[in-house]
């Protein structure tokens, strides 16, 4: 699909990528195992996942000619097609309006990266386009090829498989079309109909079955998240010298807090959640605030999300399930990408709010959150900008001068949510040091981290790394400009993914949350001693041994 | 003799062949996107939320993440009238590394369909009465006075607009291989149309007061006669006939994208989704362990949380 060259200007050698183009037809044909290229393909499903959430499984192996499809597979497949045109007008839609006019083709960060063709988005909507055409429209029935239609065949499968794992659903190509086509939503459905053959990825199903049986993508167990909060309380109490004590399962309290598991348990996540319960903790000590951590609800995020309407309700539906057994007024939200197309967008049609919730008040400072007046959930940094804005938290600015900040607007929350001034109102709060980087990729055109949608995987890591690219890119031309070495990011997946790509393109910046930045400014009224160190263990500026 | 049968037909069936497959073929378009539910609210922002008194909202992000009934009308207007998303394009330039506001595709596409809007009302005429003021001033607005006749603005720039959408899907790779045979097609056909269209106003002049007659005998149902037919030069029924292929042929093409932009979730939605709670006809019920399930599974966890006191506590 595309060559790289080695190509001499002046005394230097570069890298060139060339493209290769050719007709339709070679659009239409299908890429299969015989193309598949290492840190391209997905490993797939395994068997104790597929069991559980009820996917037909088989042993298979994507790099072997027969996939050993299940019975009846075009058949199944068919159906749910069909199925999911009449269940969704988004769908069908973007199967019939589409007019090719190539305005998404070099917005997609897996097409800048790789330059092949079939990223572009519209030829991934091809994909299935194709086949719609052949099976439900009489154009593609009597015309075939010339109408841009074609067979179902085992191949098209694998190419499905290839390509609708090679999307991260950020959303950006939409945002171009001219009809709105959601690129998304399309690989979602087809995600959806590969899932009915059990032709589906490994990465997010791990989770997915996690999620569904102990609550976070993770697996786990009750006993392991008191352990994990009490570790960041540990660390907490190091740098602070707080005894801080983290509600988990309270009954009575005013707010339930959910945030991505991974807050809890990767780096640099970790130093977000420190920031989450010292800020809670100072809000309880000064103004009576009560909240707590669920066991139960103990995730966010929600991977169903990448892979069917059913499963994205099945993990969804736990936080109110939750918010009502506990007696909670409302339900806060951490920082997490996907989490909160899922909260803002799917969560409150899939599973409806309980009626024992109350409005979204501010308990500090009355505000009431009237954009979440029906979901009953706010984010974080609706929360904290609203904290600031009132004065109601003391913050040292100073205490970040070491760090030279920079915003990447997470996909979901972008143009999932359109949260775009809050995070940056907190930011400039918190930090005297902000940069933003250049306007094609922030706000509504932010690039993907290259590792969303459950595309994490690491035997994806060529796709992930060339995928961030223009991301790294962005970034490369903000540290060499004003010497940034912070990233901020409201996304676990991001943190998860950017060290690794940033590491990859050699730029030597450090990932973290929002709430790190504000747990690092935060003066906490029951701090005794000043603070010598930042939330990750390093002295604060002025405070460096001389 | 049999030429005239020729003419008839064009001039007074194929319309309505045409015409009714249009109409059917659209309404059934229609109806069919209408019959599946929309199960989420899926609006792409592209715009600040509607949030906190304090987070500025300009009137571009009014209109593109728009929060109201009225915001989001005005945000279909702007997306239908201006083309708001194909002016938010970029390029982007592996060499530099980033990417360009490119506005060309954004031009040309605006310059074609006003111009192609503005020859249909400038047609009306034939269809009218006496001709409508407004008519006349758009004939007045549209026709460049120095030439005999009227040098008509659009017919040129919609033709010149054409071309440049075709060169682009042959000579630029990335959209060649998008192209398929039916995006050709249907930019032949209205290059067909708009070259004998002003072929026939410049060179092969016709009777305009037969056309005429034509035109108000198909709009009232009294078919012009053979005598009126033939008063009219071959290049009219060309013409005529490209028209009528070409309007039977768009429900069954991507032209549809002229009625499928209003249903577009990702446009016609308002971004208020925890305001107002959207609800899915076909929700299905819940598949999964309750609380209850869960806390017999882990039971014993969750019974040392309790006795905890629902919280945990640095060891220091």
């Amino acid at each position: 699909m595309e060559d790289v060259k080695k190509v001499k200007i002046g005394d230097k050698e570069y890298l060139k990528v060339e493209q290769k183009f050719t007709s339709w037809r070679d659009l239409l044909k299908p890429v299969t195992e015989k193309d598949f290229k290492p840190g391209f393909y997905h490993y797939p499903i395994l068997k104790r996942d597929a069991d559980q959430l009820g996917i037909p499984y088989r042993d298979w192996d994507p790099l072997e000619p027969d996939w050993h499809l299940p019975e009846n597979w075009k058949e199944t497949f068919l159906n749910k097609f069909k199925e999911l045109l009449e269940k969704h007008r988004q769908f069908k839609l973007f199967m019939d309006i589409c007019v090719r006019c190539g305005a998404c083709a070099d917005k997609c960060h897996y097409y800048i990266g790789t330059g092949d063709p079939k990223n572009m988005p519209v030829a991934r909507a091809e994909l299935l386009r194709s086949i719609y055409r052949r099976y439900f429209t009489k154009v593609g029935k009597v015309f075939g090829e010339w109408a841009g239609a074609r067979e179902l065949t085992e191949d098209v499968i694998k190419e499905l498989y290839y390509y609708l794992y090679q999307c991260s659903l950020c959303r950006r190509c939409s945002a171009f079309c001219p009809y709105g086509i959601d690129t998304a939503d399309i690989v979602w459905r087809g995600r959806e109909m590969l899932q009915e053959i059990g032709t589906v990825q490994r990465f997010s199903y791990i989770s997915i079955a996690a999620c569904a049986r102990t609550g976070n993508h993770l697996g786990l167990l009750p006993g392991g998240i008191a352990g994990a909060l009490q570790s960041v309380a540990e660390d907490v109490y190091e740098i602070t010298g707080i005894e801080i004590e983290v509600p988990i399962n309270k009954k009575g309290a005013d707010i339930l807090f959910v945030a991505p598991s991974a807050d809890y348990f990767a780096t640099p996540h970790w130093y977000v959640c420190m920031g989450y319960i010292m800020l809670f903790h100072e809000l309880e000590e000064r103004y009576g605030f009560t909240y707590t951590w669920s066991t139960y609800a103990s995730e966010g995020g929600n991977f169903g999300t990448f892979a069917s309407y059913e499963l994205a309700q099945k993990l969804s539906h736990k936080i109110y399930e939750e918010a009502e057994r506990l007696g909670v007024k409302w339900i806060l939200g951490g920082e997490c990408g996907h989490m909160w197309r899922d909260k803002h967008q799917f969560m409150a049609t899939m599973n409806p709010p309980p009626k024992t919730l109350e409005d979204p008040v501010n308990p500090i400072t009355g505000t009431y959150f009237e954009n979440a007046a029906e979901a009953k959930m706010v984010h974080i940094a609706e929360f904290v900008a609203d904290l600031i804005e009132h004065k109601k938290i003391d913050l040292d600015k100073s205490r970040n001068d070491h760090w030279k900040v920079t915003f990447h607007d997470s996909c979901n929350p972008a143009r999932g949510m359109g949260l775009y001034e809050e995070p940056r109102y907190v930011i400039k709060s918190v930090c005297n040091y902000f940069y933003e980087m250049p306007e094609h990729s922030i706000r509504e055109k932010t690039y993907c981290c290259g590792s969303g949608g459950g595309l994490l995987a690491d035997e994806v890591m060529e796709l992930r790394m060339r995928g961030g690219m223009p991301r790294a890119m962005a970034l490369k031309h903000v540290h060499k400009r004003y010497g940034v070495n912070y990233l901020c990011t409201i996304c676990a997946i991001d943190k998860a993914a950017f060290p690794t790509l940033f590491e990859f393109w050699k730029l030597p910046v450090a990932v973290g949350g929002m709430m790190e930045l504000v747990g690092n400014a935060l003066l906490m009224s029951d701090e005794e001693q000043e603070r010598e160190l930042d939330l990750r263990g390093n002295p604060l500026p002025g405070k460096e041994e001389e | 003799m049999s030429l005239v049968y020729l003419k008839l037909f064009i001039a007074d069936v194929l319309p309505y062949i045409a015409g009714a497959i249009f109409i059917i073929g659209t309404i059934n378009r229609v109806i069919n996107w209408a019959k599946s539910p929309v199960p989420l609210k899926i609006p792409t922002t592209c715009g600040q939320q509607k949030s906190l008194p304090f987070i500025r909202r300009t009137w571009e992000d009014r209109l593109d993440s728009p929060y109201t009934m009225w915001e989001t009308i005005g945000r279909m207007i702007v997306e239908v009238f201006l083309f708001r998303s194909l002016f938010r394009n970029t390029r982007y330039w592996l060499d530099k590394q980033k990417g360009v506001d490119t506005r060309w595709l954004w031009l040309f596409a605006l310059l074609f369909h006003y111009s192609m809007l503005i020859i249909v009302l400038r047609h009306l005429r034939f269809f009218a009465n006496p001709v409508p003021g407004f008519l006349s001033w758009i004939n007045a607005l549209d026709g460049q006075p120095a030439y005999v006749p009227a040098l008509y603005i659009t017919g040129i720039l919609a033709l010149v607009a054409l071309f440049w959408l075709w060169a682009r899907r042959i000579l630029c790779s990335r959209e060649r291989n998008i192209s398929y045979p039916a995006d050709h097609l249907i930019l032949a056909l209205v290059a067909g149309i708009l070259i004998t269209g002003n072929l026939m106003r410049y060179f092969f002049k016709v009777d305009l007061y037969a056309v005429k007659e034509v035109a108000l005998g198909i709009v009232s149902f009294h078919p012009a006669s053979a005598a009126v037919v033939n008063q009219i030069g071959w290049m009219f029924f060309l013409h005529l006939s490209l028209v009528c292929i070409t309007v039977a042929y768009l429900p069954f093409s991507k032209v549809m994208h002229f009625a499928g932009v209003f249903f577009s979730p990702s446009r016609n939605m308002p971004n208020d989704n925890r305001a107002r709670v959207h609800i899915n006809p076909w929700n299905p019920p819940y598949h999964g362990i309750s609380w209850q399930e869960y806390y017999e599974m882990y039971k014993d966890q969750l019974d040392e949380i309790a006795e905890n006191g629902y919280k945990v506590k640095p060891e220091v």
